[in-house]
């Protein structure tokens, strides 16, 4: 959608995230969860190799998580993931070319 | 500018709301897809644990005779004598006590005055329960109130008797419960005299009402065609210090709750209108009854592991000619783990542990039952280590990847894929050893976990 007051353009893309990435996120989600009970259990039983490498596997995937969500977000399109935005100008300028 | 900054932060706390409930919801639903058993009752139990109709290993053959009803250590002194000579018993019977007493004056870990006390002190109801008499007796009367309720005897579907029978061995302290049919040739021959030089007393089926007790015979009755076998838990903080007397003391623990367990159930059986026969290692072997009620799987331990509580169990009978309905043995894949862990083979001090790849008939000496495949072990390497560790060692029952607490899901996670996919045997094998799992925690540090400002560890 492009709007325009005069002098201004702006342009509003609105994507809707494809199903896989609810899978993944929701298997991260999974694992996360299943990291985090499995470290707090562990140090409950006194098992503190078991807490110690099930909290850092959680860090781990926490930190890789948060990292992939910050790095989609800048993307416009999924799958681009040079994180370019196309320049609302240029687009209007396409469509009056058109 | 100030509205959007609003919106945009009710946006994020709901979306983050939205992934807390997700977690949640996941969580729940895998619980429930593996059918997670967080509290180890046997009310509920996971969804991966088969009922099978014979049992997966420990069927008797024809060959299978009723056991002597010597204990390890009736069967280790002669052989003691004949291996290594004349008074090397006693030599060594009298070595481990002054080891022992030293250990005290030096405050060893594990064996200090409050170690072995801490054994000692667990033995109690356990040594005042002698078979046939006492706690264990077979004939007590029940407790009854002045209306005499009992001589009517309560009559129910044999479903509703076992779910009753199982109800009242729960609330006196069981964990694991199955009803399994009496087989004869799993009851001993004789229950050993105190006094070795007497003869042992035979044990003996007749057709008679009630149990009797004598002092040349014990009598089971033939219509006790039921047996309750119980499996209640070690304290597996104790026992993580074995082998030390801290470890005892959880094998203790384990023994004199049994006698509990089983004289308080036998008593409510007998106030129903039936007999009933109280039992814990004495009388019959404890194993093969558990595992034809489903209790567990016979292992490479040669001994029963239960898919809650690994083999850190204490198990215990009742006979009663109380009808109830028979549970199946189970199936959860553990003898294919066996073949392929090996675990507790390499952890045990003694190398009392089979390493075969596959269970065989051959036994390893007297102290073995022939007539049923198993892993047999070597109980005289085993409780020759006993006397030279000044403890019943235990290391085999916490090597054994069963062996956990069930607060973590994921365990619950394993075991199922264990269960359904025994290509992952090897995986959960190698996952054991990488996270640390059955290895001997320090005896001190136990002390310091259950005084008032304890961490755990």
């Amino acid at each position: 959608m492009t709007m325009t007051n005069g002098t201004d353009v702006f342009t509003i893309t609105i994507r809707k995230r494809p199903w896989w990435f609810w899978a993944v996120a929701g298997l991260w989600l999974l694992l996360e969860l299943l990291l985090l009970q499995t470290a707090w259990a562990s140090v409950d039983e006194g098992e503190i190799r078991a807490a110690t490498i099930s909290g850092i596997a959680f860090v781990v995937m926490a930190a890789a998580g948060v990292f992939g969500w910050l790095r989609r977000g800048r993307s416009q399109k999924f799958g681009d993931s040079s994180g370019q935005l196309k320049d609302a100008a240029t687009s209007v300028e396409d469509q009056e070319q058109d | 500018m100030e509205d959007r900054r609003k919106q945009s932060g009710r946006r994020a706390f709901l979306k983050a709301g939205g992934f807390v409930a997700a977690s949640g919801a996941l969580g729940s639903l895998g619980a429930l897809v593996i059918g997670a058993d967080t509290g180890g009752s046997q009310r509920k139990r996971s969804r991966w644990i088969k009922t099978v109709d014979r049992p997966t290993l420990g069927e008797t053959t024809a060959d299978y005779k009723r056991f002597s009803g010597k204990d390890i250590f009736s069967i280790y002194m002669p052989l003691k004598t004949q291996r290594d000579g004349a008074g090397s018993f006693e030599a060594e019977q009298a070595s481990k006590a002054k080891r022992l007493a030293e250990w005290i004056s030096e405050g060893k870990p594990g064996f200090s005055l409050p170690d072995q006390q801490l054994s000692v002190g667990a033995w109690t109801v356990m040594h005042s329960a002698r078979p046939g008499t006492g706690l264990l007796s077979w004939t007590r009367p029940p407790v009854r109130t002045p209306a005499e309720p009992a001589a009517q005897r309560y009559k129910a579907s044999p479903e509703d008797m076992a779910n009753t029978v199982k109800a009242a061995a729960r609330l006196y302290g069981a964990r694991l419960v199955g009803i399994a049919p009496m087989n004869e040739s799993y009851v001993n021959q004789q229950v050993p005299r105190e006094d070795e030089k007497q003869k042992d007393i035979d044990i003996v089926f007749e057709d008679v009402d009630v149990p009797a007790v004598t002092d040349t015979k014990f009598v089971i009755p033939r219509k006790m065609k039921w047996v309750v076998a119980i499996a209640i838990p070690m304290d597996l903080e104790l026992l993580s210090r074995a082998p030390t007397a801290l470890g005892d003391a959880a094998s203790a623990l384990g023994y004199s709750h049994s006698a509990f367990v089983v004289s308080s159930l036998a008593v409510f059986i007998r106030g129903l209108g039936y007999e009933a026969i109280p039992c814990v290692n004495d009388t019959a072997q404890s194993i093969p009854f558990a595992v034809d009620a489903g209790v567990g799987e016979l292992s490479r331990l040669n001994k029963l592991v239960t898919p809650e509580f690994g083999p850190a169990v204490r198990l215990c009978k009742v006979f009663t000619d109380l009808p109830m309905a028979y549970d199946k043995p189970i199936n959860f894949g553990l003898v294919e783990f066996c073949k392929t862990c090996k675990k507790c083979a390499e952890a045990c001090p003694s190398r009392a542990l089979s390493f075969d790849g596959e269970p065989s008939f051959q036994t390893k000496g007297p102290w073995n039952n022939p007539g049923h495949k198993a892993w047999y072990e070597d109980s005289y390497k085993c409780f020759q280590y006993w006397q030279k560790s000044g403890s019943a060692c235990g290391v085999c029952l916490v090597s054994c990847p069963y062996t956990k607490g069930n607060q973590a899901w994921i365990h619950e996670g394993a075991k199922a894929a264990v269960s359904v996919a025994p290509a992952t045997d090897g995986v959960f094998r190698i996952m054991d050893n990488a996270l640390g799992y059955g290895k001997q925690r320090d005896p001190e540090q136990w002390w310091k976990n259950n005084s008032s400002s304890g961490r755990r560890g």
